[in-house]
């Protein structure tokens, strides 16, 4: 093509994306003279190029765009109309630019209907001036003068061959905006402007993107060798040599970061195009929206804009679309009729915070769950479980939308998972906050560029790989002499690091290394964030941080996904770089919908349960939810002390009794595992033979046994366990209770609340064991929920100290829900805890939270009391039924 | 990247004569289209591709260029060649890639008319038939012509 008309298109292109913003702009503050000068002069220099280039159609819809907008420059004040029709006229422009850039030269076309109806503006617009009519009129005058020209001027456009058009047969076009009066301005606008873009011109110079892209990759390449050379100089003491090399280094490192800067461009650019999208969003929806950009100047690396373009409209659509609610919810909610969405970019720290924050609706929490529970995703009690941010991160998954109905502008719910996987592919991360009726904020994070990227350089059994920075949040010492030890829980390594348990890969496996190669002794977990999970990658070392340009893999090796690309080190060598995405992969947490998967399969499972099994003593395994266990400590043979013919050990500076499980004969040559379980100020040490397992199972405690100390048994996967009571040991060492099981035929439901997860994690075996099925709730709001549900509850067991609510107080609100009217509520209460007699009237029974035997029973009590009224009634109906 | 794509040669309709490099993999010598050769070197270090095919012996950098190297004694099944330091390596290009072979060593470049040629034995072995495009007679010894582009695909 043409270097001519290559130019002219890379022009017009940018000033046509100037001219729809400006456009937009004035529309809202039409008072603004410079405005309008600014949109004329742009619309003025595409029409002359076009004709200097011989382009005739574009020629005349820009001529014709340019006397109109010249009506507006003479002070006609603008309607919407007339602003519409301009950026249709700029839509056509370009795309007959775009397929001047495909061919070479203008498409076959006719424009006459887009100049009928700028022309038809103008008309209007010139007539408004001249004050001859009412605002009404013109209206009329213009409806009543477009019709004719434009049959008129079709009627002569057809024999009109696209590139070479005789000019009389489009002069009847041009002549038709002539014909209004109106003041000349084209050769008045011509010396206008010449004077004010030349100042800015005269400091830019157009260079191709391919010749900036291949500079960047020989400063690449200039960089990688530079620290060859510096490896290679780093043990020679050669002065001569050294200090030119110092230069060429300081130099190189200047030149990449010279280049970079010159790909790099400010994310005006990305906020180019926005006004007029929220301004069609806004018609489209019937809304006012204002939109606010903050942080234009912020520089980002050129291919990144371009990958941001796509997720930035998709977001700001779902803003105008679900964000901001209609002008008279608005007024109704107090708020400003306009919503506003504000955008806004920044720097910090080595990236880029692009935020997009609507002062709309906000997501609705509640309706998501809904949603969630409709589709399928998950049950209510397992979102009962989740907090705000986790649910809102369903928002991500695939196929997620909460709106009503598809409209033409989002809620196919198709897109924030898109949104999420472009982002997440260019390291970057999302997050949303949202406030229901106040408003929603999205914010991404992304690296500065892509081409050089920090790395750590780590060593796995003798090789060496690059790990990116961006994904690694620490790296934590584990082994015999630091605090952080890995367990092996089910053949899978996790490693407990402060209160959390992160799922930990062995880098040496994953990548089917041999092991042999390794060194024994200190080993080190990188801990690692994709997509809001963290886990652990073991390595032998962490050899290097360093600057690495990222290669792409090629294409015999781009299927291995838990790489990224290769580079080349300092010293010469390749090492491969691996992917944070596809390591996570490997560990089992996906990419996108991952909360999906994990929902189903740990939190969200109702009736699973994280125990740890263990030996202790003669007879079967022994198991304990973890929920029960503070901690789980290797306790080595000299620090338990007998004292006072009882076992006793230091533990965080306190004297801890610790209590043999079974009957352990203690060895005091031999290290115990201890589970340090907590109550309250009670803390109790349970000495085990042997940890076997960490596992998450359902627990069905199938018979209550007699024995004291242990609740009942269980089998958990096909193994038979006996499950232990924690609260015979706490008391074994603090007063001692005496303890009966309680039998009870039926398969009562009982629900059971509690803030307090030790007391659920304990009362809900005893009671399975005693023959109910329980369901537990962590708050009267999640036991409302499950009754509102319409499950089924025989009883309900509450704390009487509920945050936000008395146990009596729920009691009421129970009784409220027409199916469980009659259920019977008793209320634990606290060991300090006084109750008031009035204030407890809802409740069928009270017991001590510690006295199980009183509680056992009195829900025996209560059901048999329910069937005998059951029993009653049904007699009743019966005698009824029979008279 | 300068563009160094040439144009692959359409190895089966070959009807002039060929000249191809001849290489040796434990004791047997094959030919090597000369125009696909691009360089030959010795490889300084090596890096391994954990997972990747067991033919790629592992990426080499060759002059700043990141180059992935298959073992010839692998490709052709006849043992479990480890790639040292020092091998002798050819460079190819193939499909906007960079590979290198690793051969024993390297022998004469030949011209092998079309004269020469002979059918292919029917009963070699099918997988390594995969990896050649014709059968040569050179004075006594019978040369088959490596196929570039089958030994540099791996199956996913």
């Amino acid at each position: 093509m043409d270097e001519l008309l290559r130019d002219f298109i890379v022009e017009t292109n940018q000033h046509l994306e100037e001219a729809a913003t400006q456009l937009v702009l004035f529309e809202r503050d039409p008072t603004d003279a410079s405005l309008i000068a600014k949109i004329f002069r742009l619309v003025h220099t595409i029409k002359g190029t076009c004709s200097f280039l011989g382009l005739m159609r574009l020629q005349h819809i820009a001529h014709a765009a340019e006397t109109m907008i010249g009506e507006l420059r003479n002070g006609a004040a603008p309607t919407q109309t007339s602003v519409t029709v301009v950026l249709a006229a700029i839509d056509r422009i370009k795309q007959i630019v775009e397929a001047v850039e495909a061919t070479g030269a203008e498409p076959e076309g006719d424009d006459a209907d887009m100049i009928a109806q700028l022309d038809a503006q103008a008309a209007m617009l010139a007539a408004s001036l001249t004050g001859e009519a009412v605002p009404e009129a013109p209206v009329a005058v213009a409806a009543a003068v477009a019709p004719p020209p434009a049959p008129e001027t079709t009627s002569e456009l057809p024999p009109q061959a696209a590139p070479a058009v005789p000019s009389e047969a489009v002069a009847p076009v041009a002549a038709t905006p002539a014909t209004v009066p109106r003041p000349k301005p084209a050769p008045a606008s011509a010396a206008k402007t010449g004077a004010a873009p030349g100042a800015r011109n005269s400091e830019t110079i157009r260079v191709a993107v391919d010749a900036i892209e291949r500079m960047m990759q020989l400063v690449s390449e200039l960089v990688l060798t530079r620290n060859q050379l510096l490896e290679l100089t780093r043990h020679r003491q050669d002065d001569a040599v050294k200090s030119p090399l110092q230069r060429l280094s300081s130099l190189t490192t200047d030149l990449q970061d010279a280049v970079m800067r010159a790909r790099m461009q400010p994310v005006e650019r990305l906020y180019a195009n926005l006004p007029r999208l929220v301004r069609e969003l806004a018609t489209e929806c019937g809304k006012k929206i204002n939109l606010v950009t903050e942080g234009a100047d912020t520089e980002l690396d050129r291919q990144l804009i371009e990958i941001l373009r796509d997720p930035l409209t998709h977001m700001i659509r779902n803003s105008a679309d679900h964000g901001l609610e209609s002008p008279a919810e608005r007024a109704a909610a107090g708020k400003p009729e306009a919503g506003e969405i504000r955008v806004s970019a920044s720097h910090e720290a080595g990236q880029i915070t692009i935020t997009i924050a609507d002062d709309g609706r906000g997501l609705d929490i509640e309706k998501i769950k809904k949603k969630l529970v409709s589709n399928g995703t998950a049950t209510e009690q397992e979102l009962a479980k989740l907090g705000e941010d986790e649910i809102f991160k369903f928002i991500f998954a695939p196929g997620f939308s909460t709106a009503k109905s598809v409209t033409n502008v989002s809620g196919r719910g198709v897109g924030m998972d898109v949104v999420r996987s472009n982002i997440e592919s260019i390291g970057g991360s999302i997050s949303m906050q949202s406030k229901l009726g106040r408003g929603t904020k999205f914010s991404m994070r992304i690296p500065l560029t892509l081409a050089i990227a920090p790395a750590l350089i780590v060593e796995a059994s003798g090789l060496r790989f690059a790990l990116p920075q961006h994904a690694v949040v620490e790296a934590v010492g584990v082994g015999q002499h630091s605090g952080h030890v890995i367990d092996k829980v089910q053949n899978a390594l996790v490693l407990r690091l402060r209160e959390e348990v992160v799922p930990v890969i062995d880098m040496s496996q994953v990548l089917g290394l041999d092991q042999t190669a390794r060194q024994s002794g200190e080993q080190l977990v990188v801990i690692m964030r994709v997509g809001g999970e963290s886990f652990g990658v073991i390595v032998d070392q962490v050899a290097d941080v360093q600057e690495v340009v990222v290669k792409p893999l090629s294409a015999s090796l781009a299927h291995l996904k838990v790489f990224t690309g290769h580079t080349i080190l300092g010293d010469g060598s390749v090492v491969l770089i691996l992917d944070p995405g596809g390591l996570a992969m490997s560990i089992g947490i996906e990419k996108s919908g991952d909360k999906k998967r994990d929902v189903k399969k740990e939190s969200l499972d109702a009736d699973k349960m994280r125990l740890v099994m263990f030996r202790a003593g003669p007879g079967v395994v022994k198991v304990l939810p973890v929920s029960l266990v503070a901690r789980i400590e290797m306790v080595e043979p000299g620090r338990i002390e007998h004292a006072d013919g009882r076992l006793t050990m230091i533990h965080q500076d306190r004297l801890m009794p610790l209590v043999p499980v079974g009957s352990t004969n203690f060895d005091p040559s031999r290290s115990y595992p201890v589970l340090v379980i907590t109550d309250g100020d009670l803390t109790v040490g349970l000495l085990v033979d042997e940890i076997v397992d960490i596992m998450e199972e359902s627990l069905d405690v199938q018979l209550s046994s007699g024995g004291y100390e242990t609740i009942g048994a269980a089998v958990v996967r096909g193994q038979a366990v006996e499950f232990i009571d924690v609260t015979s040991y706490l008391q074994s060492v603090a007063s001692s209770v005496t303890r009966q099981p309680a039998k009870d035929g039926g398969r009562r439901q009982v629900l059971l609340v509690h803030n307090d997860a030790f007391t659920r994690d304990f009362l809900s075996p005893m009671l399975s064991a005693a023959g109910y099925r329980v369901t537990a709730a962590a708050s009267a709001k999640e036991a409302l929920q499950v009754i509102d549900q319409g499950s089924h509850v025989d009883a309900v067991v509450t704390s009487t100290d509920l945050a936000g609510m008395t146990g009596n107080e729920l009691a009421s609100a129970v009784r409220r829900s027409p199916s469980a009217r009659e259920v019977p509520v008793i209320g634990l209460i606290g060991t300090e805890e006084t109750y008031d007699e009035a204030d407890s009237n809802a409740l069928t029974l009270r017991v001590q939270a510690g006295d199980r035997q009183s509680l056992l029973a009195g829900l025996s009590d209560a059901f048999k009391a329910m069937q005998r009224a059951e029993k009653r009634s049904a007699l009743k109906s019966k005698t009824k039924a029979a008279a | 990247m300068t563009s160094t794509a040439q144009a692959l040669p359409s190895q089966r309709t070959v009807s002039e004569d060929i000249n191809t490099l001849t290489v040796v993999a434990n004791g047997e010598v094959f030919g090597l289209p000369i125009q696909m050769v691009q360089t030959i070197f010795r490889i300084s270090s090596l890096s391994r591709v954990p997972l990747g095919p067991p033919d790629v012996a592992g990426l080499v950098n060759l002059r700043g260029k990141i180059v992935t190297a298959v073992s010839l004694r692998r490709r052709l099944k006849m043992d479990n060649d480890v790639v040292e330091p020092n091998a002798l390596a050819i460079g190819i290009e193939h499909k906007g890639e960079y590979f290198c072979l690793v051969v024993d060593s390297v022998g004469e470049v030949l011209s092998l008319d079309e004269g020469k040629r002979i059918p292919i034995p029917p009963h070699f072995d099918p997988e390594r038939l995969r990896l050649t495009t014709e059968f040569y007679r050179a004075g006594t010894m019978l040369i088959p012509v490596l196929d570039v582009n089958a030994l540099f695909e791996f199956g996913k």
